[in-house]
């Protein structure tokens, strides 16, 4: 049971990363690697504060803006240079392989003296409940709260037009808008997500290392497509919701593939096939439809 | 029949993933842990002689112990869930092996009382792996032995080229300790420091351009796990190479003062063997250092160079030039 509810609470976090990348790669179809270095960029900035004694829960906001200023570099590059996205978000990414050095070195660990958002005073409205709990609730009203937000945002005007800009941006052209403010809106908040989400995984290990943020693209995407496919009938599903689910999909995966007790060097072949297995789950019937 | 069919699976999943749990939590042989963040041979050689030591201290496998054993394969993320498996199975204890597993364990196991005990680890105070309820081993290389080895084998060199990769720790913090070093030998330090693997040939070029007179390696795993294709640029430049532990002296390196990776496994695993007895807890052992080490050479790399190897050297030397894998 506890080995659920830790797989789960690593679910939770790593879906405030799947969002940005739901808005960079499903709404905007923006294929945006800025996420592997704004991902550890939001845990070194975290790392650093705190070990000079930052309080915990300032380090969230600082986060989201230490992201969202990495998408917006990104944008800049690529709506006001005009660099190609790939590019753009490969430039923001290398540069910030050595910011996160700047900042917080190779690597810099958090000592248990100093609280995080999962230790600190306030958690003891939890009660006794044991670290492990304590994680999963926190994490858990965290990816809502973000979730909440999000869709909230999706509705409002500015938030159509970021999805008008994906699917149709001759239509916000029309609309007399400009399509590459929206576009780098969408990677600023994008990115800000991907910060978080390292802020909070850096509090969660009491460590940064500048290798975190490798294959981070590769698992937000894989959330995202594991999470639209599996719910892509059920239209009463938000995508937001989908994509929460994706990344608890993909975290648990992940932990089947540890616990079959396979040889080490099989490891990443058992992962690849419990995905497919997923992704074949939910397309299974898609499938038979079209050939018939 | 789509939405049975993934129900079903997301129920079988979860259910074995409950089953997991319950079946290590009955068993009565108490679990050991061991998290090894990457393939690697010195690491494989750190896990093989932690289990020997285990066997030295008198425990055995399957009686007193049985091991659960996973290998993050260099996977940050990865690495993090292997060790909060084992912090969720209640395991008796953890063996890191790297410094990047020995984090994930010892955050995994914050408000338990799992002990973790780490090896190939360089720099444990750095870590903040030195309080609490975690011991371990220390891989610290003997710079000073190696600078010293230098200037025997290579009495009138003045430069020695080293590649690092700026963002390992291990290696960050050896570039400080030889550069600190160098001038008591006579020797300058010309260092590369490398984002990535496809960089440290480059980096090889370089130094040969800046006419050193020896590459020294670290134990930096993107130039070790490229050391051939950097043996292939010096063996033509004519630069010998010396390594960091044994392994890379097999592959080619001419001599090495270097920790054996066995060894330090055998120490950390008499450390855990006292744990599980009783005997000692690891909050009250303090991480060792391996303090003493081998000088290796590889006769036939040498002999490509032209060197001899002085009498005083020899005398404590290895010669596993038979061993090579070449």
């Amino acid at each position: 049971m506890e080995l659920l509810i830790s797989t789960m609470m690593q679910g939770f976090i790593y879906a405030l990363l799947s969002y940005g990348v739901y808005i960079t790669y499903k709404i905007l179809d923006f294929p945006d690697l800025t996420v592997d270095g704004s991902f550890p960029l939001g845990a070194a900035v975290t790392a650093y504060f705190m070990v000079n004694g930052m309080n915990p829960y300032l380090t969230l906001p600082l986060a989201l803006l230490a992201g969202a200023v990495a998408g917006l570099a990104t944008g800049l590059i690529h709506v006001k240079l005009g660099v190609r996205d790939l590019l753009a978000g490969i430039i923001t990414m290398t540069a910030l392989f050595s910011i996160n050095l700047q900042v917080a070195d190779s690597n810099l660990a958090i000592e248990r003296s100093i609280d995080t958002i999962f230790t600190a005073a306030p958690t003891a409205v939890l009660g006794d409940l044991s670290l492990t709990y304590k994680k999963f609730i926190i994490s858990l009203i965290l990816a809502l709260v973000c979730k909440l937000i999000l869709d909230w945002y999706l509705q409002t005007k500015s938030g159509l037009l970021l999805r008008a800009t994906g699917d149709n941006d001759t239509l916000v052209t029309s609309l007399a808008k400009n399509k590459g403010s929206v576009k780098i809106l969408g990677l600023v908040i994008a990115n800000a997500l991907a910060a978080l989400a390292g802020c909070i995984v850096c509090q969660e290990q009491r460590a940064f290392t500048s290798t975190m943020g490798t294959g981070q693209v590769v698992f937000g995407l894989a959330t995202v497509i594991i999470g639209t496919t599996l719910f892509r009938r059920l239209s009463f599903v938000k995508a937001t919701t989908a994509v929460f689910f994706g990344s608890i999909l993909y975290k648990i995966c992940i932990q089947l593939a540890i616990s079959m007790g396979l040889p080490a060097n099989l490891l990443k072949l058992a992962m690849a096939v419990l995905f497919l297995l997923v992704l074949a789950a939910g397309s299974w019937k898609g499938g038979a439809k079209k050939h018939a | 029949m789509k939405k049975f069919f993934a129900v079903s699976l997301a129920a079988v999943m979860t259910g074995a993933l409950l089953a997991g749990c319950g079946s290590s939590g009955s068993s009565e042989i108490p679990v050991i842990g061991i998290s090894q963040y990457a393939q690697h041979e010195s690491l494989d050689n750190c896990r093989e002689g932690f289990l020997q030591g285990l066997a030295e201290s008198g425990l055995v496998e399957g009686e007193d112990f049985v091991v659960e054993y996973q290998n993050a394969g260099a996977d940050d993320n990865l690495n993090v869930q292997i060790a909060q498996s084992f912090s969720a199975k209640n395991v008796a204890l953890m063996c890191a092996i790297a410094t990047p597993a020995a984090t994930a364990c010892y955050a995994a196991a914050e408000d338990k009382d799992i002990p973790v005990i780490f090896t190939a680890v360089t720099d444990p105070v750095e870590a903040k792996l030195d309080s609490g309820n975690i011991t371990g081993t220390s891989d610290k290389l003997p710079i000073a032995a190696q600078l010293e080895l230098i200037r025997m084998l290579q009495p009138e060199a003045k430069t020695i080229g080293i590649i690092y990769t700026s963002s390992e720790p291990n290696s960050v913090s050896a570039i400080k300790e030889y550069e600190a070093l160098a001038g008591e030998y006579g020797f300058t330090i010309e260092s590369v420091g490398v984002t990535q693997q496809s960089e440290v040939v480059q980096a090889a070029d370089t130094l040969i351009a800046k006419n050193v007179d020896c590459f020294s390696n670290l134990t930096d795993n993107n130039v070790v796990d490229v050391l051939l294709s950097v043996l292939e640029k010096t063996n033509e430049a004519g630069i010998p190479v010396y390594g960091s532990e044994i392994e890379q002296v097999k592959k080619g390196c001419v001599a090495s003062a270097g920790i054996e990776y066995v060894s330090l496994g055998v120490k950390t695993g008499q450390m855990a063997a006292k744990i599980l007895l009783g005997e000692a807890s690891a909050a009250d052992m303090p991480y060792e250092t391996i303090t003493e080490y081998e000088t290796y050479v590889n006769a036939d790399a040498m002999a490509e160079f032209g060197m001899t190897l002085p009498d005083e050297v020899a005398a404590g030397a290895i010669d596993v030039s038979a061993e090579a894998a070449q």
